[in-house]
């Protein structure tokens, strides 16, 4: 099928603001999904030349819906990543020697809907249910909450799209509260058509989106991942200074790497990002990963014997950012 | 001129306020009703390009629907070897130029030597046809949305569209149909056949489509995603739903969701601060895709608009053409107005030879003209008539002054009277209502007895005051040889019946005063009976020995009494000019007046008391023309 045309833009390179000077450190960076205003602080902070004046020539490179960061991360291709926090602590556990640098999201956006018209009310409705799950990578914190339940669910993997929850495929749908959750409502289903299902609601509020880079070059390269954390909060900073602004770059980048893209969406994935990005609530500081969420990520996937060992918070966790602990 | 001109203006004005009224009613309607039958028909033209444009959709939609319908039967039917798919793949493409690609995708490990993705596969590239086996670790075809949709819903799907290899701008999309296979006499899923459509011709189909200036089709995803749209960075990008959520546009989102369920329908929609939009929307039936026909409400009217304009225009034109013609018009008919204006004012003026205007030959204009030729004819003879009456009445005036000056002249009038008799002070005054009255008095002396008398002849003017003369002059003659009241009145009523043929009497009052003794004889003929004035203060009528007035009856017989008169006493006599003088109201002096201000002025000498009586009088009737002759007469007995 021509939708090869992912293939495209797994070499898609955000080359907006390229500095060229010979002094300047080298520094790919690979998030973890495909561009959208998920990311619009480091799009900022190239875009702005962030990076460029704090020395750094950084290249943004997204992969593939079916790709996962982590593996152009052990394979040298990006020299760091964003990960979700229980991504990254099962990558650690399968072997894969990363280290948190700066916990971005304090909040989990994870959520589950179903159509009203499905019956299904309560969590207790979902036994025996078809549950539609990403296959790249998010399922953990959702497959524990069934657990805890006890919940009998079938899991049906999704690559992308939610056509299959619209066309009625599957009952209920794992989404995120600031990207698909909003691309079903911008799909003509109303906001009160659906049941919602937010994971923090029942305990697991875990945090997300963090920068993750291995630990040989956190001690080759520290510095330079440094500076790379902190001209990226700038670069964060000046987006929830400037929504209008960044999310008519967010939907330029989109519509250049071809991906379909509009402002209501957008706006809608910035505003809530940044919402999830509030750590004002939490005792911790910006960049900061909270130790007890750290640990109640840790139990969860645990008891889902997703990893066997526990991990020291002190290695996992290793800031850039001066000042914290 | 400015008369004329008024009402030319005036039925012009009328006219053209009743035009406009109705070419206001007029035109409300034409709008009303054009506004209708422009928005049936855009309506109908809408409705029929669409499905025009669907049906030449349809027309190359269904037949490659069956394409792979054809194909998942096939793989049901026979068994045919995995190898020999790939040439029927490619033979598919290569026959059907709509086409870009075909597959046949099997589940997961299908053929054992074929590992977990067999998926034959012929797309063209270029001017070939090149044929793979889709799948692989970064193409898990089972999940995507062609293969995994139409798997769990268990029937054929259309999937949303999507950018084709390269990320170029071809828009393509894919029909799926899953085919199964029998195994232990059950029905398993085996694959999904598929054909993709390069949207080009969909894209080219719809875009050629036009209505009015700006108006245009647009397609649209079952969800809502724009495919086809004159705004290319729309495509692929926009929905209803976001460019709702993005232009605060609820209205969108209604169509959408519309749409979504199947509904067709025509309407209007609002997106906040662009002018107001017309839409035609309905879905196609094999893919449920959406078409729209987009206008903006003004361009629909825009000829409504022209024709409004053209048609005020053209009014104001027939209504400024109509204005002169009408003026033109009016101002002939009436501008022999202005010359009989004209020329009343100079027959007002005396000129009665006065030529009238010519006129046109309208019946009203005749009629005027004749009837003002009548007016000159008859007010030139009426002058002439008013001439002579002026000198006849000129000289009947004069002969009646003349006649006045004598009869005054008759009645003694000047006072004192009897300078050398102490024993009576007296005053007297006749008021004319006309030239010459009917009022009389009079007072002599005849040895040591003094006459007075008072009356009032029937009617007024010329008779009456010859009646009046000869009553005095027959009054002094019989006084002569009668000697008793009674007896004069006798003689006098006797003189005055005497060939009376016009009926005319006199009422008349006579007093005989002894000088010496103050003793009063008298004799009334129907006359107010005057006023005793005595000395103390009592006020009293005479109203003894009264009796109807002299010149009725020739043989009547009156009668006579007699009082005595103190030093002091007084009498004032007067005619029915004084109780009965009428104001502007029609209402009397009368007699409690005429008394009251005989109490009032109690010592007030004969001439005193007939001032303040004449200005009480005067008081009273204000300015109300004078009706009847006012003689009053009082006599102060100062015998004794």
């Amino acid at each position: 099928m021509k939708h090869v045309w992912l293939v495209f833009f797994v070499k898609f390179v955000m080359l907006l603001n390229f500095p060229l000077t010979a002094q300047q450190n080298k520094l790919v960076f690979t998030p973890h999904w495909l561009p959208q205003a998920q990311f619009a602080g480091f799009y900022v902070a190239l875009e702005k030349g962030y990076y460029a004046d704090a020395g750094l020539d950084v290249e943004i490179i997204h992969p593939l819906v079916t790709e996962n960061a982590i593996e152009s991360l052990i394979n040298g291709q990006a020299d760091l990543i964003s990960l979700f926090l229980v991504t990254a602590l099962r990558a650690r556990s399968e072997g894969v020697d990363l280290v948190n640098i700066a916990q971005l999201s304090q909040h989990s956006a994870i959520m589950m809907v179903s159509k009203k018209t499905s019956g299904i009310e309560t969590i207790h409705d979902f036994q025996g249910k078809k549950i539609g799950i990403w296959m790249s990578g998010f399922e953990e914190v959702p497959k524990a909450l069934m657990n805890e339940y006890n919940l009998d669910v079938t899991w049906v993997p999704i690559l992308s799209t939610v056509n299959l929850f619209l066309a009625g495929g599957i009952d209920i749908m794992t989404v995120m509260w600031y990207n698909e959750y909003h691309t079903i409502y911008l799909s003509g289903i109303d906001h009160d058509e659906l049941t919602t299902f937010f994971l923090s609601d029942y305990g697991y509020d875990i945090p997300e989106d963090g920068l993750y880079a291995l630990s040989s070059t956190m001690t080759e390269r520290r510095e330079d991942l440094k500076r790379f954390t902190d001209a990226t909060m700038k670069g964060w900073e000046y987006t929830a200074a400037n929504r209008e602004e960044v999310i008519r770059l967010v939907v330029d980048i989109m519509r250049k790497a071809h991906i379909p893209s509009n402002k209501a969406h957008q706006r809608w994935m910035l505003t809530k990002v940044l919402e999830m990005y509030a750590y004002e609530d939490k005792s911790v500081q910006s960049t900061e990963l909270c130790l007890q969420d750290f640990n109640k990520a840790v139990s969860l996937l645990k008891k889902q014997h997703i990893i066997k060992t526990g991990c020291d918070y002190n290695v996992f966790f290793q800031p850039v950012m001066p000042g914290i602990r | 001129m400015i008369r004329t001109r008024k009402l030319s203006f005036r039925i012009i004005f009328r006219m053209l306020f009743f035009s406009v009224l109705l070419f206001m009613i007029i035109l409300s309607y034409f709008y009303y009703f054009t506004r209708n039958t422009i928005r049936d028909a855009a309506t109908e033209n809408a409705i029929l390009m669409a499905n025009e444009t669907v049906g030449r959709i349809e027309q190359i939609l269904q037949p490659m629907k069956k394409i792979p319908e054809m194909i998942a039967a096939m793989m049901e039917l026979q068994d045919i070897h995995e190898d020999s798919l790939f040439s029927i793949v490619e033979t598919i493409v290569a026959r059907n130029e709509t086409i870009y690609g075909a597959a046949i995708a099997f589940e997961p490990y299908a053929f054992p030597d074929k590992g977990r993705y067999f998926a034959p596969y012929a797309y063209r590239d270029e001017d070939q046809i090149r044929t793979m086996s889709l799948g692989g670790r970064h193409y898990e075809y089972f999940y995507m949305d062609w293969y995994q949709i139409p798997k769990a819903l268990d029937e054929p799907y259309w999937t949303e569209p999507y950018f084709d290899e390269g990320g170029g701008e071809e828009l393509m999309v894919t029909y799926s149909v899953p085919f199964y296979k029998h195994q232990n006499g059950q029905r398993i899923m085996a694959g999904i056949a598929t054909v993709d459509l390069d949207l080009e011709w969909l894209t080219d189909i719809v875009s050629e489509v036009k209505i009015f200036e700006s108006g245009y089709m647009s397609m649209l995803s079952h969800n809502g995603v724009v495919v086809t749209h004159p705004d290319r960075t729309m495509i692929m990008n926009t929905s209803w739903y976001s460019n709702a959520e993005e232009w605060n546009a609820p209205d969108l989102r209604e169509i959408g969701r519309d749409l979504r369920q199947g509904h067709s329908r025509f309407r209007s929609y609002y997106i906040p601060g662009r002018p107001k939009l017309w839409i035609y929307y309905r879905t196609l039936e094999s893919n449920l895709w959406a078409v729209a026909m987009v206008f903006p409400h003004e361009e629909m009217y825009a000829s409504l608009k022209d024709m409004t304009v053209l048609v005020v225009v053209l009014f104001a034109a027939g209504l400024i053409l109509l204005t002169l013609i009408i003026s033109g018009v009016v101002n002939k008919f009436v501008s022999p107005l202005a010359h009989f204006a004209h020329s009343a004012r100079t027959i007002a003026n005396g000129n009665f030879n006065e030529k009238l205007p010519n006129v046109s030959k309208t019946e009203e204009m005749l009629e005027l003209h004749e009837a003002f030729s009548h007016m000159q004819e008859e007010l030139a003879q009426y002058v002439i008539n008013l001439k002579e009456t002026t000198a006849a009445k000129e000289k009947i005036e004069s002969e009646l002054r003349i006649a006045r000056e004598l009869q005054m002249s008759m009645i003694p009038h000047s006072f004192p009277p009897f300078p050398d008799l102490p024993q009576i002070d007296l005053y007297a005054t006749l008021q004319s209502a006309k030239e010459v009255g009917g009022d009389l008095y009079d007072f002599f002396v005849v040895g040591q007895r003094f006459y007075f008398a008072i009356g009032d002849v029937s009617g007024k003017g010329v008779p009456a005051s010859l009646l009046m003369a000869v009553t005095r002059t027959l009054l002094r003659s019989i006084a002569d040889k009668e000697k008793s009241p009674q007896g004069i009145m006798k003689s006098l009523n006797k003189s005055l019946a005497y060939n009376n043929e016009s009926n005319m009497f006199v009422t008349f009052f006579l007093g005989i005063i002894d000088l010496y003794s103050g003793n009063m004889m008298y004799s009334n003929a129907g006359h107010n009976p005057p006023v005793w004035i005595k000395a103390n203060g009592e006020t009293s009528l005479i109203n003894q020995a009264r009796a109807i007035p002299l010149g009725l009856f020739e043989d009547f017989i009156f009668t006579e009494s007699s009082l005595q008169l103190e030093h002091g006493d007084k009498i004032f006599a007067y005619t029915d000019g004084v109780n009965e003088a009428e104001n502007n109201s029609e209402e009397f002096f009368g007699d409690d007046s005429m008394l009251a201000i005989i109490e009032n002025n109690l010592n007030a000498k004969p001439k005193a008391l007939i001032t303040k009586m004449t200005a009480a009088i005067e008081n009273h009737v204000m300015d109300h023309p004078q009706s009847d002759d006012i003689t009053m007469m009082a006599i102060l007995y100062d015998g004794k």
